[in-house]
């Protein structure tokens, strides 16, 4: 995998940052991404179960996202569940993002810094 | 459950079943979960926002199918190129040949005019009417909003401002002032005619065509009040038409639409005093329905007046006569067919284009279910892997959709270069500008929905049949599942049959009209054609009057034999060898004794002194017209007063009113006069191949002082064409150097003129023959080759045990021929009995139709013809099934 490849999904979609960003802390399910993300931005972001399962079928055809096979103990589990994972170029990709935004931070910060001198 | 949770899961579960798979039971178990929180929390407006979202994101799920399978589609066909090469060009052929036949045809009878407001509700009468008539029908407010009258194809004289040259011959139509307004029509620029301004006794108005704007006025705004010579008199534009308007009524296009209020000394045509004299029928009728009003009681209402109208006139059949006086059809299409004959019509040319389209869809038919069969392995595996047998089909057919689609913007365009050099083939003489008849944006949804649909119609069985697999056996033989057999290949050799039969009824059926063009199309002369030239004449719409005119056609025929460029002439209403004629003539013998007198209807034709001998045709009885007939003085006034006319019979006209060729000195009766036969000549071939009975009327005085639409023709003859058309200008130029010659010809451009016509429906006809032809061989190259590809194996093994070459060869032809002689049989059998159905129900193919059916050489040829090629078109891969190398088969598998 070369730069340009990280570079061509960048800037990433909202909701597939905020879905990328929850498994980031590792495995989910969708109904859990969607209260995780709900629950991180205090209910400013909002996935919608259609617009979360079709980012999430759209994340797994660019191969930002897996299915893991790893389930939670038998007690805790539901059948119908699936659960995401990020797979290597996901992580990337995130990472890129990630940077990306703080880059973006810090001009922002320097040009602030500039207009109160 | 809530209604909210109800219409949740209803449209969860319309998802696509892939997505459903996924996601569909964690989908709903997330929104249900979610509609309790979002109705504490936010009530109505967060179950309305859930829903939304999932309403907005089905349509999505399914474009992004689509475009998988598009994307999917592509990559096989590129992977499987001349599968695609074959299925573009054939499929660019169908399409192109059927957009084609749309444009040509079909388009021309169902697309209403331009610019016409409700145009279901303009209707018109088969047959002409007077102008008394029309007032009284115009009468019937509650039954019609509005009744124009027409009459078409009416040349002028047009002299533009500035203009030094001879003036232009122009075609337009003469209206009623109310045509416009019947029409509902807005003009484009100025004023069109109306009732209230174009009245009688001022200078005249005229409106003139866009296209006639554009081509001679460049489109200038200032057009508008410009003052032109009509006919040499002064007249003023007033307004031009919409775009695209060039008169309702006619298929010939108008150029120039002038009020019928004008003087007749601008419009011959009015002469006669044609406005009070109920005798005299030239009128089209253009008539608007009155709301509600159906065309069946609007019929039969006026029929009943005209029948009232009828009986104070002592010539109208009697009214006991039950025939309908006055049928209606609708107005609004470029071409108007009577409402019996419509269906009949379109119904040819639904079927025309359905069996075109039908063959090129069995053509690819054959090849996908070929190809089905090679992609067995691979669908099974997706079938294993869980792929719904839905989606694998809708997989299959959209790959027939994309080589639908690219094989209809090849025909698209074929259709439009098609369009292109129809539009640039002249017709013979005297007919003016071709209807615009070039493609178009409907044209092009035409063409889009023809793709699609053939897409969807070819490739849906062979998807049907290749997913209707047994996953296990198909994974463990893949394409060795099916070796040979023929119950096997039950659809596709039922398709390849019916494909054979389809190409043989196209080719014998346009076979037919080919063969009857060109019979019809073989004129016979007794003379040299090259030595023979028309020229035409009208000094009336040259600014002559009556009287003037008159007096320069007594002049003309000594002036024209003193011109020694000049060998024989003769001046006629219609050149010889034109199809068509001045119109039914119905004639009865005047037998006072007979109880039910011999009547029959003949065509009339209007001919002067010396026409047969110009012609070389023998007179057989009696004489033909001379200079003293061309003197006599026929006003209508005088009909029925004074001595009979001269009346000329060709051969089949005297046999019908006299059961013999003879007849001279018998009275007919027609047309309100009395005739005596004073001459009988051969008949003659007409440019449409027909023989006709015809009665020939001479050419008088009255015809000279108000000349037939068509201006007068002279025939003459020289040594050359050529001499004999410098002969009469020159004798014209030095009787009065302004008057104009027109549509100046020499028989054999003419004759080449009418043969362009002509082939441009041979090439049309012809072209969608031998469309079939190469299709159908195609089609059974492709499958035989498969079928050899799939054999391998089998003919390895047989060649391994020692079968001969010629064996091998015998087994593949073997059942290519099969098919063939049972597609060749079944064509054959019907397209006999359609083209007997189709002379049967209409009569405008019945011409060509009875000329070309039982030809042997077609009933014969064809089949024969069809036969050899498609037998070539096996024996191409049976004879690489020869070359196979028995070890490399086996080794193979």
């Amino acid at each position: 995998m070369t730069k340009v490849d990280l570079q061509s999904f960048l800037p990433l979609k909202t909701q597939w940052f905020h879905i990328m960003l929850s498994l980031a802390g590792g495995e989910q399910h969708g109904y859990g991404i969607m209260q995780d993300v709900l629950e991180r931005t205090t209910g400013k972001v909002h996935l919608w179960p259609a617009t979360l399962y079709g980012s999430i079928k759209r994340l797994i055809e660019a191969d930002l996202i897996g299915e893991s096979n790893d389930r939670p103990a038998p007690e805790l589990d539901d059948a119908r569940r699936r659960y995401y994972r990020l797979t290597s170029l996901g992580k990337r990709v995130l990472d890129a993002e990630c940077e990306r935004l703080q880059e973006l931070v810090r001009t922002i910060q320097v040009k602030r810094t500039m207009v109160t001198e | 459950m809530t209604i909210a949770g109800r219409i949740y899961r209803r449209l969860a579960e319309a998802f696509p079943h892939e997505f459903r798979m996924a996601y569909g039971d964690q989908m709903l178990e997330a929104g249900e979960d979610s509609m309790r929180r979002l109705a504490n929390k936010h009530g109505a407006a967060g179950i309305v926002r859930l829903i939304v979202d999932i309403a907005l994101h089905l349509p999505l799920e399914y474009l992004s199918e689509m475009r998988q399978d598009m994307r999917y589609a592509a990559r096989a066909l590129a992977k499987s190129p001349s599968y695609a090469l074959v299925g573009i060009l054939s499929l660019a052929l169908g399409i192109g040949l059927t957009t084609n036949v749309y444009t040509q045809a079909w388009a021309l009878l169902t697309r209403t005019l331009t610019g016409v407001a409700n145009p279901h509700q303009l209707v018109t009468a088969e047959t002409p009417a007077s102008y008394p008539y029309i007032e009284r029908y115009r009468e019937q407010k509650d039954l019609l909003t509005g009744v124009a009258a027409v009459q078409n194809s009416v040349e002028f004289n047009v002299a533009l401002p500035g203009q030094t040259a001879k003036p232009d011959r122009v075609y337009g139509q003469l209206v009623s002032p109310d045509y416009f307004s019947v029409l509902g029509m807005e003009p484009q620029r100025g004023r069109l005619l109306s009732a209230e301004l174009d009245k009688t006794g001022i200078t005249p108005a005229v409106v003139i065509s866009d296209r006639y704007w554009r081509s001679h006025f460049n489109a200038d705004p200032d057009t508008i009040g410009q003052s032109i010579r009509l006919n040499g008199q002064n007249a003023t534009i007033v307004g031009v038409t919409p775009t695209k308007f060039d008169g309702a009524l006619t298929v010939t296009p108008a150029e120039i639409f002038v009020p019928i209020t004008v003087p007749a000394t601008l419009a011959p045509e009015l002469g006669d005093d044609v406005l009070h004299n109920r005798n005299l029928k030239p009128f089209q009728l253009l008539m608007r329905l009155a709301p509600g009003v159906t065309i069946d009681s609007a019929e039969s209402a006026l029929d009943g007046i005209t029948r009232r109208l009828d009986k104070d006139d002592p010539l109208a059949p009697p009214q006991a006569d039950k025939a309908k006086r006055l049928v209606l059809m609708g107005a609004a299409t470029r071409v108007q067919i009577p409402r019996d004959l419509r269906p009949k019509l379109l119904g040819f040319y639904t079927f025309l284009m359905t069996i075109i389209i039908a063959i090129a869809c069995l053509n690819l038919a054959t090849m996908a279910l070929a190809r089905g069969i090679g992609r067995r392995k691979e669908l099974a595996i997706r079938l294993g892997v869980g792929a719904s047998r839905f989606r694998l089909i809708r997989q299959m057919v959209t790959e027939g959709i994309l080589l639908s689609l690219l094989g209809g913007a090849a025909g698209f365009a074929l259709a439009w270069a098609l369009a292109a050099i129809t539009a640039h083939t002249r017709l013979p003489a005297g007919s003016p500008l071709n209807p615009d008849r070039s493609v178009d944006w409907q044209t092009a949804i035409f063409a889009f929905m023809l793709a699609v649909a053939c897409g969807i119609g070819f490739s849906i069985l062979p998807a049907l049949q290749a997913t209707k697999t047994d996953v296990a056996p198909a994974l463990k033989q893949g394409m060795a599942l099916q070796l040979s057999g023929h119950k096997r290949f039950g659809l596709r050799n039922l398709a390849m049959s019916a494909q054979v039969a389809g190409s043989l009824l196209l080719l014998l059926v346009t076979g037919f009209l080919v063969l009857g063009i060109l019979k019809s199309n073989s004129i016979q002369t007794n003379f040299n054609p090259k030595t023979m030239a028309f020229l035409f004449i009208d000094p009336v719409r040259d600014g002559y009057s009556p009287e003037k005119s008159q007096a320069f056609f007594d002049r003309l025929p000594d002036r024209l034999r003193s011109s020694p460029a000049i060998t024989s002439f003769a001046l006629a209403v219609q050149p010889p060898f034109l199809p068509g004629d001045d119109g039914d003539f119905h004639l009865t013998v005047d037998d006072p004794h007979a109880s039910s007198p011999v009547q029959k209807g003949v065509l009339k034709q209007t001919v002067g002194a010396g026409f047969f001998a110009v012609l070389n045709e023998p007179i057989l009885a009696g004489r033909e017209f001379d200079e003293r007939d061309q003197r006599l003085d026929t006003t209508p006034a005088q009909a029925n007063i004074g001595p009979p006319l001269p009346l000329v019979l060709n051969q089949k006209a005297a046999r019908a009113f006299f059961g013999s060729v003879n007849g001279i000195g018998e009275h007919l009766r027609g047309d309100r006069r009395t005739y005596e036969v004073v001459g009988v000549v051969p008949d003659m071939k007409d440019a449409s191949g027909m023989t006709q009975g015809i009665a020939y009327l001479p050419l008088t005085r009255h015809d000279f002082a108000q000349p037939p639409s068509g201006g007068i023709t002279i025939v003459a003859r020289g040594h050359s064409a050529e001499d004999a058309l410098g002969g009469v200008r020159s004798v014209v130029a030095s009787m009065d150097p302004n008057l104009t010659l027109f549509n100046v010809q020499t028989l054999s451009e003419y004759l080449e003129l009418i043969r362009a016509a002509m082939r441009s429906a041979l090439r049309t006809f012809g072209g969608i023959g031998l469309f079939g032809l190469v299709l159908s061989a195609v089609g059974l190259a492709g499958v035989t080759g498969y079928a050899v590809a799939q054999r391998r194996k089998e003919i390895g093994i047989r060649m391994a045990l020692g079968a001969h070459k010629t064996q091998v060869l015998g087994l593949v032809l073997r059942e290519g021929a099969t098919l063939v002689a049972v597609g060749t049989v079944v064509g054959f059998l019907g397209s006999v009995a359609l083209a007997k159905a189709m002379s049967a129900i209409t009569t405008e193919f019945s011409d060509a139709f009875s000329l070309g059916v039982g030809d042997p050489r077609l009933l014969i040829g064809a089949p024969l013809l069809l036969a050899g090629l498609a037998l070539l078109a096996c024996y191409i891969p049976a004879s690489r099934a020869m070359a196979i190398d028995p070890l490399k088969a086996l080794r193979q598998e």
